[in-house]
């Protein structure tokens, strides 16, 4: 029986450290295990016994590219439990800084970690000096994001502006004004690089995934909506655990999560763009549609095409929101600590961030629990991969590994995030 | 100092390090050493590690120093003066993350993009000590104040010929 085994020890252009063991047996993928070995954080340990009041700066120490989904997610629990609602002018600001975290997560993938794999360049450096002009295009979306984060969070990475019931400070007129002209010429570079990207060669490949996103009446999804999924999976975001499991398996220090029915399923920017385009404005849909997407994108490989319509719409959304601004009259709405349990279900950049927390009555934590996007995907990432290097098996060993490592990018993993991520070994038995 | 953006401001002495991580802090010691002994057309910085965010603002620069720790290769507290754009900066021993990118990778990103200063000096002080919470070793610590005294003489010969520039106009 002949067995080859591929390794790739530490995947580049993804965040955290982790590797990928491919089993090749007979001729077919029999193993595509993806091996997380980053070291665990224990972040909901070291919120035990902490003060409500702490927890978005600390929850926002889990990821310096997208704090806003932790501290976003951790503020609507908060509230929850305390019986407090956030809207209006406040409500519209959470959009605002999570458009930020959108604009500039997705502007750093597209240009300088996914697009570089479809050209045939090693990284966006050396991509920088053939398409220059369009990496320029991508770093100027990322500050643009940036100077969102900047404005609405008080600093770029890590903020620290936000607080349960609002924020600290509210923005000036004058810094909204300074925002928008920022947000209009991004949004011109975010169109640009749609129509960029949606040209370039990508592999066939069609999955039939199970999408898990937030579905809300009236918007595309930011910080609030039923967790719904495209086999029927329609439940208040405190009925997680009804329709989810997380499993320990023994290669990984990260949770993964399973729908307990089906098992493996997807969030991010293909879920949330299939079970939400109805929900995009007229002129993104139109876009999408000149590109070639479809209401439904499942190559995973898209993505790319997928996370540079959500730009535009975040750039969109964000000159909209900064349109209707008027300063509301507090920072923040008070709220009294009480004992209780609340739950927190929000769209990071890279799928729906999950928080539990029960409260004593003075507001200190008892217990926290978060499930963060990537350890969600693993199942997806893992299936990809299988049938990725399934289609391939006779290929020499580097060319599966180097198609492997792009399926695994298609995710832009946050492995440090998860681990709670790349390695390649592939085994031909 | 300057504000940023002033278009006098022709050199960045920047310091790249976490204080917060025993030796790495040095970057930021640098700088604090150096307070009050830059003349106005120098812009003094602090970064915590992603320094992608530079790129843009170097294209405002002429000159660019960069204080940071660097690996050990035996002898903490050892200072190397490296001429960046010239002489190869060390590379990080496992690929780029997707979420921070070194001074290395950003230097080279700048330069592919034609925005690179025409002078970039960086000193690297050896540390052995990075965990999170750790105090910086008394070894680096005492390497601060020699490279605050490099580091202002650096930048005193890069504003020279603009400064003649001026007297001659």
């Amino acid at each position: 029986m002949a067995t080859k085994t591929i390794k790739v020890d530490y995947l580049a252009r993804v965040e955290g450290e982790g590797a990928l063991d491919l089993t090749i047996a007979d001729g077919k993928v029999t193993a595509a295990n993806l091996r997380i070995f980053e070291p665990p954080r224990f972040f909901e340990a070291f919120l035990r016994g902490r003060g409500y009041e702490e927890t978005p700066d600390i929850v926002a120490r889990i990821c310096g590219i997208c704090p806003i989904a932790y501290q976003m997610s951790a503020v609507h629990a908060i509230e929850a439990a305390f019986g407090v609602k956030v809207e209006g002018q406040l409500r519209a600001l959470r959009r605002l800084i999570y458009c930020g975290e959108w604009i500039e997560s997705h502007a750093l993938h597209i240009v300088m970690l996914h697009a570089p794999d479809f050209l045939g360049f090693a990284d966006g450096i050396k991509m920088a000096t053939v398409y220059g002009d369009m990496v320029r295009t991508g770093l100027a979306l990322k500050k643009a994001g940036n100077e969102v984060l900047r404005v609405l969070g008080g600093r770029e990475v890590h903020p620290v502006n936000v607080r349960p019931g609002g924020f600290h400070r509210l923005p000036t007129a004058a810094e909204m004004a300074g925002l928008a002209e920022t947000l209009k010429r991004a949004r011109d570079d975010a169109i640009a690089l749609t129509r960029w990207v949606a040209d370039f060669p990508f592999p066939d490949l069609e999955m039939d995934y199970e999408f898990v996103a937030l579905r809300h009446p009236d918007e595309y999804p930011f910080n609030e909506g039923r967790i719904v999924s495209s086999r029927g999976i329609d439940i208040d975001i405190a009925d997680y655990d009804s329709a989810f499991e997380e499993r320990h398996l023994a290669r990984s220090t990260a949770l993964h999560s399973m729908t307990r029915e089906r098992g493996a399923y997807l969030v991010g920017p293909l879920a949330r763009y299939g079970l939400n385009f109805d929900r995009l404005p007229p002129h993104v849909q139109d876009l999408a549609k000149e590109v070639g997407l479809g209401p439904r994108c499942t190559n995973p490989f898209r993505s790319i095409i997928v996370r540079a319509i959500e730009v535009v719409f975040s750039c969109d959304e964000a000159l909209r929101i900064i349109a209707a601004y008027e300063r509301p009259e507090g920072a923040f709405v008070p709220l009294a600590p009480r004992a209780g349990t609340g739950f927190g279900c929000t769209e990071a950049p890279r799928g729906i961030c999950w928080h539990r927390y029960d409260f004593e009555p003075d507001g200190t934590i008892k217990t926290a629990r978060i499930v963060p996007p990537t350890s969600q995907n693993q199942a997806s990432i893992e299936s990809d991969l299988a049938a990725v290097a399934g289609t391939m098996v006779d290929a020499l060993d580097d060319e599966i590994r180097h198609r492997c490592e792009q399926t695994i990018r298609n995710y832009d993993p946050c492995i440090s995030c998860s681990a709670h991520f790349l390695k390649l070994t592939v085994e031909r038995q | 100092m300057s504000e940023e953006g002033d278009s006098d401001t022709r050199v960045l002495v920047l310091g790249i390090g976490n204080p917060d991580r025993g030796d790495d802090g040095i970057g930021p010691l640098v700088i604090e050493c150096l307070a009050g002994r830059l003349p106005c057309a120098v812009d003094v910085r602090v970064r915590a590690g992603d320094v992608l965010a530079l790129i843009d603002d170097w294209t405002n620069f002429q000159s660019v120093i960069v204080v940071d720790a660097a690996a050990s290769i035996g002898a903490p507290g050892r200072v190397h003066r490296i001429d960046a754009l010239h002489e190869t900066l060390p590379m990080p021993p496992l690929p780029a993350s997707s979420h921070a990118f070194g001074l290395t990778e950003a230097l080279a990103l700048a330069q592919a993009l034609g925005s690179a200063p025409a002078e970039v000096v960086v000193y690297a002080i050896e540390g052995e000590a990075f965990e999170a919470g750790a105090a910086m070793t008394p070894k680096v610590r005492a390497a601060a104040r020699g490279v605050a005294d490099k580091v202002a003489t650096d930048v005193r010969q890069m504003l020279r010929p603009h400064a003649e520039a001026k007297s001659h106009a």
